[in-house]
């Protein structure tokens, strides 16, 4: 690989390591594209190398969200059962899925969480960062358990954290505040794309070469924005972000019609 | 429910930041070695390891911590999480 492209794919796991870590996502939705799309990299390679970046932005950020008592760590593990579980059934089915199957479940993922991250830039708008977190009392166990067990799948099978399945259904509920379901949910990813990203390693599927120079640059990214997030409002952000997963669903979309993915 | 205690947040927390960062030193170092010297590739694969270690390694240390505090439930809920990453280690490699 050539030295531009080698910069080329730092500044991308940089880009999106960075504004990942402030809207709090894992950037895994934006990742795949971006290498599947632009460097051609099959969907499943694709898919380990976005797996090995979101557990870079899960752990960059949540030693931060742990330390300010956002996370709560037992609430976390006992959903990673099922997460795990989730994550594990669905890599070892991956390997059978052919890839433009693949390719068209993730082009309605990103719809989806494009669709999702509209309603958070809504919420956000009002939502007080600075506000200490009331205390609550988690309901509904089994749900939460049901849609982990379906968020690890979806991070198995496509590379991505979940947060999108997991966020909403403890805040809505299991009655976990805002904040602590965005960084509880953070906190699992790192668990749950290890277990599926030791599947894809197993295989071949994570393509060193294009994954080194994006995690180094989704450290440094996440690593800097962790820090700088309570100056910047979320909601031009989400924004952003919402404008990108829709384009690249777009883009996906087209090219699964048009015969691409093969 | 119990509540997390501020010694588990303190573990848990180091133990990220530890593998966060001895994760990312080991491939800036072997990508920057790669790019000038042409070797190197060793050292990014290490990082690798650490990083998909470092989730391992903090449910090692939260499923230490619950025993150490007689948190018999969630020392179980820890040993089902690692049983089950364990799992996909032996099946993956």
């Amino acid at each position: 690989m050539t030295l531009t492209a080698f910069l080329i794919l730092v500044a991308i796991g940089f880009l999106v390591g960075g504004f990942g870590a402030l809207a709090g996502i894992g950037g895994g939705v934006i990742l795949t594209p971006v290498v599947a799309l632009y460097y051609g990299l099959p969907m499943h390679q694709a898919i380990g190398v976005s797996l090995v970046s979101v557990i870079a932005t899960s752990t960059a950020t949540s030693a931060l969200y742990v330390e300010q008592h956002v996370t709560d760590i037992r609430l976390g593990m006992t959903l990673e059962l099922a997460t795990t579980l989730g994550a594990l059934i669905a890599a070892l089915m991956a390997a059978h899925i052919d890839r433009r199957t693949l390719a068209l479940m993730f082009a309605c993922f990103l719809a989806y969480s494009s669709a999702s991250m509209v309603r958070r830039a809504w919420y956000s708008r009002n939502e007080n960062e600075e506000e200490p977190v009331h205390d609550y009392t988690v309901r509904n166990y089994p749900l939460g358990m049901l849609a982990s067990l379906i968020a690890g799948g979806f991070s198995g099978l496509l590379g991505i954290g979940g947060g999108p399945i997991k966020v909403p259904v403890m805040y809505l509920f299991m009655q976990v505040p805002l904040r602590v379901a965005t960084a509880t949910s953070n906190f699992m990813i790192g668990v749950t794309a290890a277990t599926s990203a030791v599947v894809y390693w197993g295989r071949g599927d994570v393509n060193l070469g294009v994954a080194a120079p994006l995690v180094a640059g989704v450290f440094a990214g996440s690593l800097l924005a962790a820090r700088i997030k309570h100056r910047i409002p979320a909601f031009y952000i989400l924004i952003l972000l919402i404008g990108v997963t829709a384009w690249f669903s777009a883009q996906m979309f087209y090219k699964v019609a048009t015969g691409g993915f093969r | 429910m119990k509540r997390d205690t501020p010694r588990e947040e303190r573990l848990v927390a180091l133990t990220l930041k530890i593998g966060a960062y001895s994760a990312f030193a080991c491939i800036v170092v072997g990508l920057v070695l790669h790019h000038a010297a042409g070797f190197g590739n060793g050292v990014t694969a290490a990082g690798m390891i650490v990083l998909l270690a470092t989730p391992v390694l903090r449910i090692i240390v939260a499923g230490v911590q619950f025993l150490r505090e007689r948190d018999l439930q969630y020392v179980l809920v820890s040993l089902g999480v690692l049983g089950i990453v364990m799992l996909a280690y032996w099946l993956g490699v």
